[in-house]
């Protein structure tokens, strides 16, 4: 089959006129299945939107994020000082009791209320069946009452997001959700 | 017109890359300059800061847990640079009321405010009052002079109170001389704050304090220092006080020591000496202990002993076999020992005599005698078994191990045997005394002198155990010797002697050597006793230095162990001996 040269405009002997129309139908075609211009701007300002919304609501996550962990640092940040005032408080409480209770002070209370030493020939003694007279005070636990103490912040509250997937991987029986300790 | 646009566009964006280019270069030119550390530096500043948590140091209790040394906020005083106002209103009102020096306070309020001077300190350790008094006198300026600012207007402003704890003791004086202090930079002296210093202080910490909340971390766990549970008993170190320092006063004695021991533990109950300081105010330690006197006499003070030190040679000769309690001995009232001559202590001769009788009159010639039969390996062994000469491991600061010659010391000659039997050239400490004479009170067993009863550390309570320090001698000549000594003071009729219970005992009267020998007419007056002698319980140590009243140990330091007994036996609930038994045989 022979190709058949076709011209627009000025032709030769003869104009075959079939393909002119063939061409015109598909420019139709293709005219009526395009974008029209002020769509596409539409598109692209939609995108453009899209984009800017899902960045705005990114930034607003980090803020908001931000924001908490800020207030809740510096809370942390006033307990440290508080739990500083409060050891002092104790310390100065502890001490202030001592005076109160002093030798000195509860002989003198003692003298007050009209008590006096007692001398041995006053005391009489009896016996108390089990009664074991202890030799020393107990301030503390004794050794081997000891309990291994846990880290005061959960790993939850620590870990990073890495560190978490980490853990996650190398132990796959570990569940990938579990309850946030209170 | 085309080619125009695109010339123009392209210069344009030429521009713009050239500009992109030169900021990332500026970045990179100033991340690597050597600027770039001291901003990192200066922005670390604002980011946060390092402090060195000192913890709160140990506290120390006695053996019922009532508190002996605690801590209590006191403040520095400083100010904020920036925001003074009148540093001479500063530094007059700081003066005023801490009594801290002016001149200072002022240079320091004066200082021109810079990154490098922010803050300044202008008093330290001012109590909770004196805080209070310049909180109130800085809100009545500031309610008085209202009008703006200005140089001449008197204000406290930038003034600020930084809270810090001190050492703090309640009961003031009470068992200061087994105590010890802290001085403002937290070190402790004497005693147990000495000894103990490095578990009661813990360890400071260097930790980084974030300001940004965002990096905020969890509060290091730095634990406080160690606290301490002493075998001291409150109870019975004040009575032991309150008759120490009546004995000294009533005999015009120069000092004094009473030393009261649980035979069986070794615990130091009380240790009571003089002179004692006000904890509170160790900074008038230099007015109480002049011409280095000790802080505590009852481990620091070596003296010769003089008689009670005779319970030791009759120890050794009896375990050693060398006499027996009724081995006869004719005091002619003279015995030469190495070339020199010893009499007795009233220069008498007290004819025929056994080893109790000896005891009982207290015989320096039989004893010198008695020395001679064990001879001098044999005593001198005995002696350092006892622990003489040696330190016995009290856990208070400054020990002194006292001095016992012996053969091979270029300054012992023979005539030390002798003289060392009834305790004349000899230096021995209190607490080396009561350690010794723990063996005999002890069924042989020595114990080591303990003032350390429990350590808490990290909530936890640490129990010491008391430690046989030897066995110079068995159980049978410690009971033997206890029952001789119980029977010389009954026969006596002793002022030792206590009503209800039967207690053993020996006095020592101890002339004191000076340069030129023994010439003074002072004396060491001293009393060893222990009881209930079927079931010792304590163990009494009486010491009084120089006594005006009487220089004889029996007249002066026996009444003293018999009231310090008769306040034993009630604070420690000893009943007397025929109810205790009665009770013993209804069980």
């Amino acid at each position: 089959m022979s190709l058949k040269r076709t011209f627009f405009g000025k032709t030769g002997d003869v104009v075959i006129h079939q393909p002119l129309e063939s061409i015109n139908r598909v420019r139709n075609l293709t005219q009526a299945y395009s974008q029209a211009p002020w769509r596409r701007q539409v598109q692209y300002i939609g995108w453009f939107l899209s984009l800017l919304v899902v960045a705005a609501l990114i930034a607003g996550i980090y803020l908001s994020v931000t924001a908490r962990t800020a207030t809740v640092g510096r809370e942390i940040q006033v307990m440290h000082d508080e739990i500083k005032l409060k050891e002092r408080e104790i310390e100065d409480q502890l001490t202030e009791l001592a005076l109160l209770t002093s030798n000195t002070e509860m002989q003198k209370r003692a003298g007050t209320l009209g008590f006096q030493p007692v001398t041995s020939d006053q005391i009489q003694y009896i016996q108390v069946p089990g009664y074991r007279h202890p030799r020393q005070v107990v301030l503390a636990n004794p050794p081997a009452n000891q309990v291994p103490s846990a880290p005061s912040l959960s790993p939850e509250y620590t870990q990073s997001l890495f560190e978490w997937l980490r853990e996650r991987i190398f132990e796959p029986a570990a569940p990938l959700l579990r309850e946030v300790r209170p | 017109m085309k080619q125009e646009q695109s010339w123009r566009i392209h210069t344009i964006g030429i521009l713009l890359t050239v500009f992109a280019l030169f900021i990332i270069v500026q970045m990179a030119r100033i991340q690597f300059s050597p600027q770039a550390d001291i901003l990192r530096d200066r922005g670390r500043t604002r980011v946060g800061y390092y402090e060195t948590i000192i913890p709160a140091r140990g506290q120390i209790f006695d053996r019922w847990g009532h508190l002996l040394a605690g801590n209590k906020t006191i403040y520095e005083v400083g100010v904020v640079l920036a925001e003074v106002e009148n540093p001479n209103t500063l530094a007059l009102a700081v003066n005023a009321v801490t009594g801290a020096d002016y001149e200072d306070a002022f240079a320091a309020a004066s200082l021109k405010p810079s990154d490098d001077a922010v803050y300044a300190v202008l008093a330290d350790f001012v109590t909770e009052e004196q805080k209070a008094r310049l909180e109130q006198i800085s809100k009545e300026m500031d309610t008085a002079y209202t009008q703006g600012k200005n140089k001449e207007k008197p204000s406290l402003a930038g003034l600020r109170f930084k809270p810090h704890l001190q050492r703090s003791y309640p009961e003031k004086d009470l068992a200061s001389n087994v105590l010890g202090f802290v001085n403002r930079e937290g070190k402790g002296f004497f005693g147990i704050e000495e000894r103990f210093n490095d578990e009661l202080a813990g360890d400071p910490q260097k930790v980084w304090v974030p300001i940004d909340p965002n990096k905020v971390e969890e509060l290091r766990d730095i634990p406080e220092g160690a606290s301490l549970i002493l075998t001291i008993d409150r109870e019975i170190q004040t009575e032991v006080e309150a008759i120490l320092d009546k004995a000294i006063k009533d005999n015009g004695a120069e000092a004094g020591t009473i030393v009261v021991m649980d035979p069986r533990t070794g615990d130091i109950l009380a240790m009571a000496t003089t002179p004692r300081l006000d904890l509170n105010e160790y900074w008038h330690y230099d007015e109480v202990f002049v011409d280095s006197t000790p802080f505590n006499r009852g481990v620091s003070k070596a003296y010769e002993p003089g008689s009670v030190y005779k319970v030791f040679t009759m120890a050794a000769a009896l375990d050693s076999g060398a006499v027996k309690p009724e081995t006869p001995f004719l005091d002619t009232g003279l015995i030469e020992v190495g070339g020199l001559l010893i009499r007795n202590w009233n220069w008498g001769a007290w004819g025929p005599q056994d080893m109790l009788g000896c005891m009982q009159h207290s015989l320096n010639v039989c004893l010198a005698w008695v020395s001679t039969q064990l001879g001098a390996n044999r005593f001198y062994d005995y002696m350092q078994r006892f622990g003489i000469g040696h330190l016995t491991g009290v856990d208070v600061a400054s020990e002194n191990p006292g001095r016992l010659k012996i053969p091979g010391d270029s300054d012992w000659y023979e005539a030390d045997l002798g003289t060392n039997s009834f305790g004349q050239g000899v230096a021995a400490t209190p607490i080396q005394m009561v350690t010794g004479i723990s063996a005999i009170v002890n069924d042989g067993k020595m114990m080591v002198p303990r003032v350390l009863l429990s350590m808490i550390d990290k909530g936890q309570q640490y129990n010491t155990s008391p430690q046989v320090a030897g066995m110079p001698i068995s159980a049978e000549t410690a009971h033997t010797l206890t029952e001789m000594l119980a029977t010389s003071l009954e026969v006596e009729s002793s002022d030792a002697l206590v009503e209800g219970y039967r207690v053993a005992g020996k006095t020592g009267t101890a002339e004191i050597p000076t340069p030129f020998g023994y010439t003074s007419n002072q004396t060491n007056a001293s009393f060893v006793g222990w009881g209930p002698v079927d079931d010792p319980r304590f163990l009494v140590y009486v010491w009084l230095e120089k006594p005006t009243s009487s220089p004889w140990g029996s007249v002066v330091a026996s009444p003293v162990f018999r009231q310090v007994v008769e306040r034993l036996v009630v604070l420690m609930n000893i009943p007397p001996d025929e109810v205790r038994n009665r009770l013993m045989e209804s069980q």
